[in-house]
């Protein structure tokens, strides 16, 4: 199969982006370009990701489009979360009728629409939106009791969790919410929302996108002496219905890891994956996320958080950028898992680098307690 | 320029109100009837003898349409719960008068879980394990509402 | 590059203006039930699915997510694609993607509607709905000079000015639109899948009253409940487990600027202009290793809202010179049995579950070549290519699906 390289990154993140969503997208893309030295004519095929409901109209990209240069091209849009997006683009380059792609994701969460309503709008309309028990709150929070319960892991594990994305998140110029310092403390201090999910477990509302340019082999090497390759791809989805679910294991994400992981020729994640991405909207989703992919043994994750095993220097390195706690933005949030695994591989991460990373496993997410999951494996090795 | 002509606007809030009228579909159709006949209806699947609640027609995991219809319940089995210290209104959070208990049960005779109130119990004392029973509507407003909340059994 | 083609095809039992047997994901999984059906395939045979609609017209965000047992997507790679009205062929060429990518062998791909349970507005005007509260709150006279897109309520506003355009630079009449709407409407009469199934004349056409100059009712789209699905396989694929093929050859797509454009400004591009259609039409020919469609094409599946565009898009894919569109209608040539059968199926304009439409015009293309067409609207000549178009977004998106009998890579 084609060999296929994310060329470079961009993204912006805000509590309230301040400027109207079509300035937001030009701006990042344009910059995007004026960086790796294109314009929009050298992109093959634009692949877009944004939501309906969070925009407030039908057919998202209606608006979306001539901002990031699309206007009179080949351009296609995902309903999904961005890192569906960024592996589409991935399948348009493979099939060798394109040679590069932009795909860019974005929403304004903090500022347009409420992200907890556009969870919302997911319920089925014929029997859960109408008993109004389900939320993303609440059903966070029953996976949070179902993983604390079955594997006798802590609140203070979940609070130190949190503590150290929120930490993390303090070296991420991108971070919307963030404390150099946080500890455990400051997050049991924050306000219980549905026991035990707590406020600073949470992610916050974010407004924000991110772009990214992929191209094939041959093209990708002129682009940028720093190319990114994606190893693997793979995805998976559960079951709509939580009350058919273990909710403390990720089923779909373990299926997803282990597509990516065949395809990237990985056969033990847990030594040969240098650092992690997890789009995790809560923290107790970081370990059921993590050891879903192989990163830890099945129950271990939250307990051994604690001694520092994920953090930057330490021998499994789990979102370095502060995850979805640092900035959580809908329909992009799996494309900055990408973005900032490219950082990483490009030894652009500053203070959060974490150093000699030559492979990088990225996740994205959808759905309630995340029901549906994508696994993307990124190399500096063209292999 | 006047002081009404150098006014800039940033923002404008713009309500969207759209009405939607959805067919719940011939398994929730029965479902609700017996919800007023104060029964709780579930399909069994022809692949893994699974019962779900509530039913539907389709089993993803075998494959199968599931047409044999099942009573369960009335009581049944608290197997998770959460307590809630906020509701949350058209995804705004507000915080709620008092905590609540919102728990995953496994009603006798069920595979499913199904989400639900449990009202009666102190929030502090609810534990996974509990056995709870159904309370209804009465008189029966036809609608998913008539399944109201769960209590503590015996 | 790799050859996948179109093995298998699933419809709803019905189009209709509201299906009230049934919920959402019950009507879609009868499609997706009819293409394994059609296949003779299971759910162990798909690799991938992709799963497309216009979600704000019913309610539900991100539906794939509720319908993924009805869609038999358990444990599988799922995407959801979602490009307003040509949702159907983004869908489609996603699935065709995932194919050619060389990472997946067999994929489905999922299209539907069910606009009976939400309000079409939201649909149709509801693109426009903020930006146009907007504007009144801060005193904009929308039906006064800038009126034009929504003059007449919602697309058709800015449908008129389209066909208004189109009659002027083609030399149609009006007559023509309405010759047309005979035509595909009759064509509909033969198609059980299809939503307007009733035989119309010229004359009953006429008699139905403007909405705005040139578009009559009797020129316009349905709105449909239903459901299409389509199995795609790779070639070597395609030796072991079907019975019969339709090549995807060529595909493309050209995105164009939003038809009310500035609203500052103004309409920016003539609606009737579509210049995304005929560079996406090229390259979809290209692909496919067509040098001349009109000599090469032998039938053609438009994205037809409105009685008007079936011309128009025949001229703007290149299968007739500019203005020559009805003179073809007029000597019968796009007749089933003409040289260039046009939506014998009835088109969008007989049927239109918005999500499914874009993908309905690839799909009986590729019913038509393998000789599958249930009912009376199978065309008597030989298929060896034909065009699929579909056509989203405020007039600003444009796929095109080349089809035919042999397949033209690998």
């Amino acid at each position: 199969m084609r060999k296929i390289a994310i060329v470079a990154q961009a993204q912006i993140m805000s509590g309230s982006i301040g400027v109207p969503r079509e300035r937001m997208l030009f701006d990042l893309v344009k910059g995007l370009y004026d960086n790796v030295g294109i314009t929009r004519h050298d992109i093959g095929t634009f692949v877009l990701c944004s939501n309906d409901f969070e925009v407030g109209h039908t057919i998202a990209n209606v608006f979306e489009d001539t901002p990031v240069g699309a206007y009179m091209k080949d351009e296609t849009h995902v309903e999904a979360d961005g890192m569906w997006a960024a592996s589409y683009a991935a399948m348009r380059l493979m099939s060798g009728n394109y040679d590069t792609a932009l795909v860019v994701g974005n929403s304004a969460g903090a500022t347009t629409f409420r992200p907890y309503l556009v969870m919302d709008y997911q319920l089925n309309p014929t029997y859960d939106r109408q008993m109004g028990l389900l939320n993303e709150l609440s059903t966070a929070a029953l996976q949070a009791k179902a993983y604390l319960d079955k594997y006798g892991a802590s609140e203070d594990d979940l609070n130190e969790i949190a503590a150290r994305l929120l930490r993390n998140a303090a070296m991420n110029p991108n971070a919307v919410q963030s404390k150099a310092g946080a500890t455990a403390g400051d997050v049991l201090a924050s306000e219980y929302l549905y026991e035990p999910l707590r406020q600073l477990q949470c992610y916050p509302r974010t407004d924000g996108a991110c772009a990214m340019i992929l191209a094939s082999e041959e093209r990708a090497k002129e682009l940028t002496d720093k190319p990114v390759w994606i190893k693997g791809m793979g995805n998976s989805v559960e079951s709509y219905y939580l009350g058919e679910r273990d909710l403390a294991s990720s089923r779909s994400t373990k299926m997803a890891a282990e597509r990516a992981f065949k395809m990237a020729g990985l056969s033990d994640p847990a030594k040969q994956v240098d650092v992690a991405e997890v789009g995790a909207k809560f923290a107790h989703q970081e370990p059921i996320l993590t050891e879903a992919i192989g990163l830890f043994a099945e129950g271990s994750a939250a307990k051994v958080a604690q001694s520092g095993a994920a953090d930057i220097g330490g021998p499994m390195p789990v979102c370095p950028s502060g995850g979805g706690i640092g900035a959580y933005c809908f329909s992009a949030a799996g494309l900055v898992r990408i973005a900032d695994c490219v950082r990483q591989l490009q030894g652009l991460a500053g203070d959060a680098q974490v150093s000699g990373a030559k492979t990088a496993v990225a996740h994205g997410q959808d759905g309630f307690c995340a029901q549906h999951n994508a696994v993307m494996v990124l190399s500096t090795e063209e292999g | 320029m006047s002081a009404q002509q150098e006014r800039i606007v940033a923002n404008v809030v713009v309500p969207l109100d759209f009405p939607y009228n959805y067919r719940v579909g011939p398994y929730i159709e029965r479902y609700i009837k017996g919800l007023g006949e104060k029964k709780i209806l579930g399909v069994k699947c022809p692949g893994d003898a699974s019962v779900i609640v509530p039913p539907r027609k389709i089993c993803g995991k075998c494959n199968a349409e599931m047409s044999e219809w099942v009573e369960v319940g009335p009581e049944g089995t608290i197997e998770n719960y959460t307590i809630g210290h906020v509701n949350l209104n058209l995804g705004l959070v507000e915080k709620a008068d008092t905590e609540y208990v919102l728990a995953l049960i496994k009603l006798d005779g069920a595979t499913s879980l199904i989400p639900a109130v449990v009202k009666g119990v102190a929030p502090t004392d609810v534990e996974k394990g509990m056995k709870v029973k159904a309370v209804f509507k009465d008189p029966a407003e036809d609608s998913l509402a008539d399944l109201s909340h769960f209590e503590l059994a015996g | 590059m790799r050859n996948v083609g179109i093995i298998s095809v699933g419809y709803t039992p019905v189009f209709v203006s509201k299906r009230k047997d049934v919920n959402i994901p019950e009507m879609i999984n009868e499609a997706v039930d009819a293409a394994f059906r059609n296949a003779n395939l299971t759910p162990d045979d798909i690799d991938a699915i992709t799963f497309g609609n216009m979600q704000t017209f019913e309610g539900v965000n991100l539906p794939h997510l509720w319908a993924t047992e009805y869609c038999k997507a358990l444990d599988k790679p799922y995407i959801r694609i979602s490009t307003g009205g040509t949702t159907g062929m983004s869908t489609l060429q996603a699935a065709y993607y995932h194919v050619a990518s060389g990472m997946h062998d067999v994929v489905m791909a999922v299209t539907w509607e069910k606009q009976s349970e939400g309000d079409s507005q939201v649909g149709l005007s509801g693109i426009v709905m903020p930006e146009a509260m907007t504007m009144v709150q801060h005193g904009m006279d929308l039906f006064g000079g800038k009126g034009m897109g929504f003059g007449g309520g919602g697309s058709t506003g800015a449908a008129a000015y389209q066909a208004m355009s189109y009659l002027h630079h083609s030399g149609a009449s009006p007559e023509h639109i309405d010759k047309m709407a005979s035509l595909e409407r009759s064509n509909a009469a033969l198609n059980p899948y299809a939503h307007l199934r009733k035989k119309t004349t010229v004359e009953d056409v006429q008699a139905t009253p403007f909405i705005a100059w040139p578009l009559r009712f009797g020129h316009t789209c349905p709105t449909s409940d239903g459901a299409t699905v389509a199995i795609l396989a790779s070639e070597d694929k395609v030796e072991k487990i079907a019975d019969a093929v339709a090549w995807i050859n060529g595909v493309a797509c050209c995105t164009t600027d939003p038809a009310t454009g500035n609203f500052i400004e103004g309409q920016i591009t003539d609606p009737a202009e579509q210049e995304g259609a005929k560079i996406a039409a090229a390259k979809a020919y290209a692909m496919a290793g067509i040098k001349d469609p009109k000599k090469e094409i032998d039938m053609a599946e438009l994205y037809n809202g409105f009685a008007h565009q079936s011309l128009m898009w025949l001229e703007k894919l290149g299968l007739c010179d500019e203005g020559q569109a009805h003179v073809m209608l007029d000597r019968g040539a796009l007749n089933i049995d003409g040289e260039l059968p046009t939506n014998a199926s009835g088109g969008v304009f007989s049927t239109n579950a918005i999500g499914a439409s874009a993908m309905n015009r690839p799909t009986e293309c590729a019913l038509q070549i393998m000789r599958k067409i249930e009912g009376g609207h199978q065309i008597p000549k030989k298929i060896k290519n034909a065009v699929s178009h579909g056509w989203g977004g405020m007039f600003q998106y444009v796929t095109v699906t080349v089809l035919g009998d042999e397949p033209r890579h690998g």
